[in-house]
């Protein structure tokens, strides 16, 4: 498959860029050179320039959206927001029918879920709150998700929060209620780009990605029911107590 | 009451300035210079303090959220969600209580006429532009008032019209005149209504495409014009 990776510089993109390129025909693309080695294609592009993208996703199968920009505030409203609107115009355009966005937790569930419930699901209404990164995803969210009723476009966004490397852990320190090891949640991107469009249960499906974990703050059902994340044992020495 | 109307390039808030201020003290503000409009305020609503000084010792925004003439569909969303943002968020800053965010019932449209649809009904926010971008400051504005307290309230009108330059054109359910929404929006500025509440804003006509039930019993919205003759 032809996917096209946008913000591939960022965060994710040193682990999802090398687990995907096996299997896909990858174009990366980043405002930013990446900072790891990859031998396929890679395009210097905005995600908040229109044309750009829309070029870059010329011929594509698929998008996979890793672009964040969390802090500045014309920036992140740029790149978080504005970047799904021009993706989704240009997945449009080019008659791609899979995306794959992503995003924190809280673009969904905010401050006036987390404070207050447990158990809580990707499916539930979106409350970001106005925290800029939360806000600026959610929007972006949203956006994805109109287009997604209004044309033949699979968008599947994945939550991530915490992400941690096995081999550094501080056992017994407890961990967000919303972790993984890196490796671990990115392999969602496999499945993720395999899965039947139609087996989905609609066009707009938002997942929460972590392990499994004893918290109970948040569920990770869906990930796993729907797409067979599977996750590891990875990072449980957080909330053992050390012997 | 001193309010800041935003959009002062918009025709409606301009009409909205008038009608309003022989009861409150009007400022108006838009992102450029727009000439013969006194109390204009040009700000481009960015993240500095300049936003912070528009909203401050103001009661209460109407935010109008008209685009100008010259914005494309990147600039108007910028304007609908990153400008909403910083203006909402200066105006929480400086102590200001309320916002009536002009939206539309453009919103509501895709579901089928013959449904009596309310402001209990979930929106149908197409991709065009102008829908869309509303849909967005909605989003942005329920954020505002959940987390921060900031009563918001929500007008989704119907096609804004001067009544009397229409009267020889085929009635349209949409329509609802300028002077009835300049009454909407006064009332909106002073009810008890508290977080975030939405109203549907049409005219008084009984073929009008969406019940005005919930302004006339909230606000006490009383449209004049019907468009029956």
């Amino acid at each position: 498959m032809k996917v096209l990776i946008l913000g591939g510089a960022g965060m994710l993109g040193p682990y999802v860029v090398p687990l995907l390129a096996p299997h896909h025909e990858l174009r990366v693309t980043d405002i930013n050179p990446l900072p790891f080695d990859f031998a396929g294609e890679f395009r210097q592009v905005d995600v908040a320039n229109f044309d750009q993208v829309m070029a870059a996703a010329e011929g594509m199968d698929a998008i996979i959206n890793l672009s964040v920009l969390r802090q500045d505030r014309q920036l992140a409203f740029d790149v978080s927001t504005r970047g799904c609107y021009n993706m989704m115009r240009a997945a449009v355009a080019h008659g791609i029918r899979r995306v794959i966005n992503t995003g924190p937790h809280f673009a969904v569930a905010g401050p006036t879920y987390e404070r207050f419930d447990f158990a809580l699901s990707p499916d539930m209404p979106p409350q970001p709150g106005t925290n800029l990164y939360a806000l600026t995803k959610a929007l972006g969210q949203e956006i994805c998700h109109v287009f997604s009723e209004q044309y033949d476009i699979y968008v599947q966004t994945y939550l991530f929060y915490n992400f941690h490397d096995p081999a550094t852990l501080t056992p017994g320190t407890d961990a967000t209620p919303f972790s993984a090891s890196w490796s671990n949640a990115m392999e969602i991107f496999l499945p993720g780009l395999a899965i039947d469009l139609a087996t989905l249960p609609s066009r707009c499906e938002v997942f929460n990605v972590f392990t499994d974990m004893p918290h109970g703050k948040f569920s990770n059902e869906k990930a796993k029911r729907v797409l067979g994340f599977q996750p590891k044992d990875d990072i449980s020495r957080l909330w053992h107590k050390v012997k | 009451m001193r309010i800041l109307i935003t959009s002062a390039a918009a025709p409606l808030a301009q009409q909205l300035a008038t009608a309003l201020r022989p009861e409150h003290e009007i400022r108006l503000t838009e992102r450029t210079f727009v000439p013969n409009l006194p109390n204009l305020a040009v700000s481009p609503l960015h993240h500095d303090l300049s936003t912070n000084l528009l909203v401050r010792e103001i009661d209460a925004l109407v935010h109008v959220a008209e685009p100008l003439p010259t914005d494309n569909e990147i600039e108007q969303i910028d304007y609908l969600t990153r400008c909403t943002y910083n203006l909402y968020l200066a105006a929480v800053a400086e102590g200001v209580k309320r916002v009536v965010f002009l939206s539309t019932l453009d919103l509501m449209t895709p579901y089928a006429e013959d449904y009596t649809v309310g402001e209990r009904w979930r929106p149908l926010p197409t991709t065009a532009t102008t829908v869309l971008t509303k849909h967005l400051g909605e989003f942005v504005s329920c954020e505002f008032a959940r987390e921060h307290k900031l009563d918001v309230i929500v007008l989704r009108l119907g096609k804004v019209v001067h009544a009397e330059t229409v009267a020889n054109q085929p009635f349209d359910p949409l329509w609802v005149d300028e002077r009835d929404v300049a009454q909407a929006v006064n009332r909106a500025l002073t009810t008890d209504a508290k977080l975030l509440s939405t109203f549907h804003i049409q005219s008084a006509s009984p073929n009008a495409r969406f019940s005005i039930a919930s302004a006339k019993n909230v606000l006490g919205y009383a449209p004049v014009y019907d468009f029956q003759n």
